[in-house]
């Protein structure tokens, strides 16, 4: 049992400073949108009229969640639920993969291994880890509710419906560490669930039904298919439920046991799904940077592209669904005409919309990964080793930013392409589909500029480059998202290139933003490049 | 032989600075064209440092380096457009396999010689179908080794080459290392197995926390160290100790071990002798003795 301990402490010392950030952040997040919603919509009027608004708009559902009544503390809960626990969610399956299949993977695992613990220690150690981890974080954001003068019981439920959340991904981190053979692939395919658990939770909302009130949304079923889902049902501030936390808790039981189970009867290094065997010479560009970096990041990009792909076939397809349910309420139309006085906005094109602008994130965040892979290429002793041929630092540089273009692009071309097919399959207004790719392919200059100030802080700061290019995508998200909300000045929240970028099909394309970017973009990967000699290969 | 005039690689006084910690200091360096050097030292000497910099990945703080006659810094192309490397701590692709990550790093140099790749993957037993990640230390060090000489190079830079590999398998690399030696190329061969360097090298450097303590031929370095002397049937052990020039001397019954300088030696060989006894070894200096000498532990006196 001190044995035990002795791991835990061990693995919570490696994470000093990792995991007091996260849970920092999402706190902080929490308490912002607590302190804006009771600033912005202090009176019981002022939250009825947006609790309406987002009643009426699906595209507003399938981000944010559903409604459920106009006290602020309901109010808080819909606006930032979902957000934090896909953090909270981020946070635990990233914590666990990191001290199960990464420390295999590097080998120290193995050293571990030689000192006298059960094979299963270290994971139970993990386990422990990220169930302290979350329980801290649902007492840090419930406190952050109360600080912000919300209901305690509210509060307090809703720190554990976010930390429910994380613990369930914690152990569903546990158990993909167990199938997959590396670190790397092990956090993307736990991401992917995160991913998915949101979609579901999304379209669950977006296909709801609205109460006659306009003040609540009953989630369908499709939520149910959702971790992210199940917590959202415990809506802490109106009818304070425990069972779906409880049920969360219960599965991450099982799910935890079931990676012990596995870690018991394999071998060291071992993986579901790995192969040992391959091809014994190189394929085509097999002996270029170029083809090296394509080929290094294929499988990642392929993974963003599906990711793209689900979320724009959602769109697509759920488009016209979501007008028809929308339609069977007269209510919702008197309210959207009265809203919208005017112009006319499609219900479908809100909703296609909101999907693209994901698919432009998903396209910045792909960016970021491709560059960022340089990092992991220098820490791990593989630059040098590719830098002794007679092949230049710029060529190295400049091929991975070139691919992590490339992969901005692609994510926004499978995004827009399956939202064309499935609004094309699905019927209704087929005219509108060819307009959907061009409004993917919107997003990608905004992710330009992402991926290029993730290279240049890669040429100038190489041990902040991590940091600094996912940090500047979640402070931007959050600008984009929640700037106006927060009461953010402008000038600040216009720094966030996705506000640049063009909202179609609701909105027109702005040529002058794109080439901004696009402009901005190419001068700060010029840089990077121009900057990438000056240092050394820090390895 | 004015092969000294027109170093291979040349460093005076180079310096590199981590933050605070001083990794090379003033640090001389001569390799000559065709040479085999042992470039000798402790782990965290500078060793691979020094490897760095002359492929032009890290920048001198101060001083000067010269690898064909150019500044590898500001030309690191065209000094690496004849190395080959072999790293000290070989890392690969994980989800590549041994086969690709050889054609890769030739094909990053200009393209392999197939017929040397066959040939070595042959000698050096490596399965190039098996994924990187699947390889042990030696294997991966394998690929490094393979991938180094299927393309021939006017200069190999090699850091502890052989620290993965097997009896067998070191014999390999030790006849690669001769045949691209008699085709003219230069060899800095970094290491801290002494035997190794002692049974490669034509000249060795020893470096000590960044700074070259001793050059020159293993011929010139040995004449500073001791022979190591085994005698067994001592009539009158007890008066070895007065002999001039002993170190390190001890005695189990009639059997003795003992160190000596050369300069000592006939007089020494001539006092044994009125000893009288009935056995009697002399082993040459080994670079392990020379190398202690240098770092301290065994023969703190001779600091």
């Amino acid at each position: 049992m001190s044995g035990l301990l002795q791991l835990v402490r061990f693995q919570a010392h490696r994470d000093k400073l990792v995991l007091p950030l996260w849970v920092g952040g999402i706190a902080v997040l929490g308490f912002a949108t607590a302190t804006a919603v009771a600033t912005q919509f202090g009176d019981t009027p002022s939250r009825t009229a947006i609790i309406t608004v987002a009643t009426s708009s699906p595209a507003f559902l399938f981000v944010r969640g559903v409604p459920d009544g106009t006290s602020t503390g309901a109010v808080v809960f819909f606006q930032g639920y979902a957000f934090t626990a896909v953090l909270a969610a981020l946070m635990s399956t990233f914590l666990t993969v990191r001290h199960t299949r990464t420390d295999e993977e590097l080998g120290r695992a193995e050293l571990l291994g030689s000192t006298p613990h059960w094979r299963s220690a270290p994971l139970i150690a993990t386990l422990v880890l990220a169930a302290a981890a979350n329980l801290v974080l649902a007492g840090t954001v419930g406190a952050g509710f109360i600080a912000a003068g919300l209901p305690v019981l509210g509060s307090l439920m809703a720190g554990a419906a976010v930390g429910s959340v994380g613990l369930f991904f914690g152990a569903v981190g546990a158990v993909v560490a167990q199938a997959m053979p590396s670190g790397r692939s092990a956090n993307g395919a736990a991401a992917a669930l995160v991913g998915v658990s949101y979609l579901m939770r999304g379209v669950g909302d977006a296909v709801g039904t609205p109460g006659a009130d306009l003040q609540h949304v009953t989630s369908s079923w499709i939520s149910l298919l959702s971790p992210i889902g199940w917590g959202q049902r415990s809506r802490p501030f109106t009818a304070a439920d425990p069972l779906p936390l409880l049920v969360l808790l219960a599965a991450a039981v099982l799910l935890a046991s079931a990676s012990v189970l596995v870690r018991e009867r394999r071998d060291l290094d071992a993986a579901l799904l790995s192969r040992r065997y391959g091809k014994e010479r190189a394929g085509l560009g097999g002996g270029s940077l170029f083809g090296l970096t394509w080929r290094l990041q294929r499988s990642t990009i392929v993974g963003w592209c599906v990711g793209a792909g689900v979320l724009g076939a959602l769109a697509g397809a759920f488009g016209p669904i979501v007008r028809d349910a929308m339609s069977g309420s007269s209510a919702l139309q008197d309210l959207i005409s009265r809203l919208v006085p005017g112009v006319h906005v499609d219900a479908v094109d809100l909703f296609i919309t909101a999907l693209l602008g994901i698919v432009g994130v998903l396209a910045a965040a792909s960016g970021i990964q491709a560059v960022l892979r340089m990092r992991a290429e220098e820490t791990e002793g593989r630059a040098e080793f590719l830098l002794s041929t007679p092949q230049s630092v710029e060529r190295w540089l400049g091929a991975n930013v070139l691919v992590a273009a490339g992969s901005a692009v692609l994510v926004t071309i499978a995004g827009g392409t399956a939202a064309a097919v499935g609004l094309g399959l699905s019927g209704t207004a087929p005219q509108r589909a060819g307009y959907l790719l061009p409004a993917a392919l919107a997003h990608a200059p905004a992710a330009f500029v992402f991926l290029a100030v993730t290279a240049l802080a890669f040429s100038i700061a190489p041990r902040l480059s991590v940091p600094l290019g996912w940090g500047i995508l979640a402070v931007s998200l959050v600008l984009d998202q929640f700037g106006d909300f927060f009461g953010v000045p402008g000038w600040l929240v216009s720094l966030s290139p996705f506000r640049h970028s063009s909202a179609m099909p609701v909105e027109d394309f702005n040529v002058a933003g794109a080439i901004a970017l696009t402009a901005v973009a190419t001068a700060l990967a010029l840089s990077s490049v121009a900057r990438i000699r000056r240092r050394d290969l820090t390895a | 032989m004015n092969a000294l005039a027109h170093p291979i690689i040349e460093s005076t006084e180079l310096t590199k600075d981590f933050g605070r910690t001083r990794a090379l200091n003033d640090l001389n360096l001569k390799v000559s064209d065709g040479e085999i050097h042992g470039f000798l030292g402790p782990n965290g000497a500078g060793k691979s440092t020094t490897l760095r910099v002359l492929l032009g990945l890290i920048r001198p703080s101060s001083g000067t380096v010269r690898v064909f006659g150019r500044d590898p810094w500001v030309e690191p192309v065209r000094a690496r457009r004849d190395i080959a490397y072999v790293p000290g701590d070989v890392s690969l692709w994980p989800n590549l396999t041994g086969g690709e990550v050889i054609d890769l790093l030739t094909g990053l140099r200009g393209g392999a010689d197939e017929a040397l790749r066959r040939r070595l993957i042959t000698d050096f037993e490596f399965d190039p179908r098996k994924k990187s990640r699947t390889y042990s230390k030696g294997n991966r060090q394998k690929a490094a080794l393979i991938a180094a000489f299927a393309r021939t190079a006017r200069l190999y830079l090699l850091d502890e080459p052989s620290s993965g590999l097997d009896p067998i398998m070191d014999a390999v690399f030790r006849a690669e290392i001769q045949r691209v030696h008699q085709e003219g190329a230069t060899i800095l061969l970094s290491s801290h197995i002494l035997s190794e360097v002692e049974q490669l090298c034509d000249r060795v450097t020893i470096i000590r926390s960044g700074t070259a303590v001793e050059t020159g031929t293993l011929a010139d370095l040995r004449h500073l160290r001791r022979t190591r002397f085994r005698v067994t049937g001592l009539t009158e052990p007890d008066r070895l100790a007065s002999l001039p020039g002993i170190h390190e001397l001890s005695i189990d019954g009639t059997s003795a071990e003992f160190d000596a300088d050369a300069g000592d030696v006939p007089a020494l060989l001539a006092g044994l002798s009125a000893l009288g006894f009935d056995g009697f070894s002399a082993s040459p200096p080994s670079l392990e003795s020379l190398f202690l000498g240098h770092y301290g532990q065994a023969t703190p006196e001779m600091q």
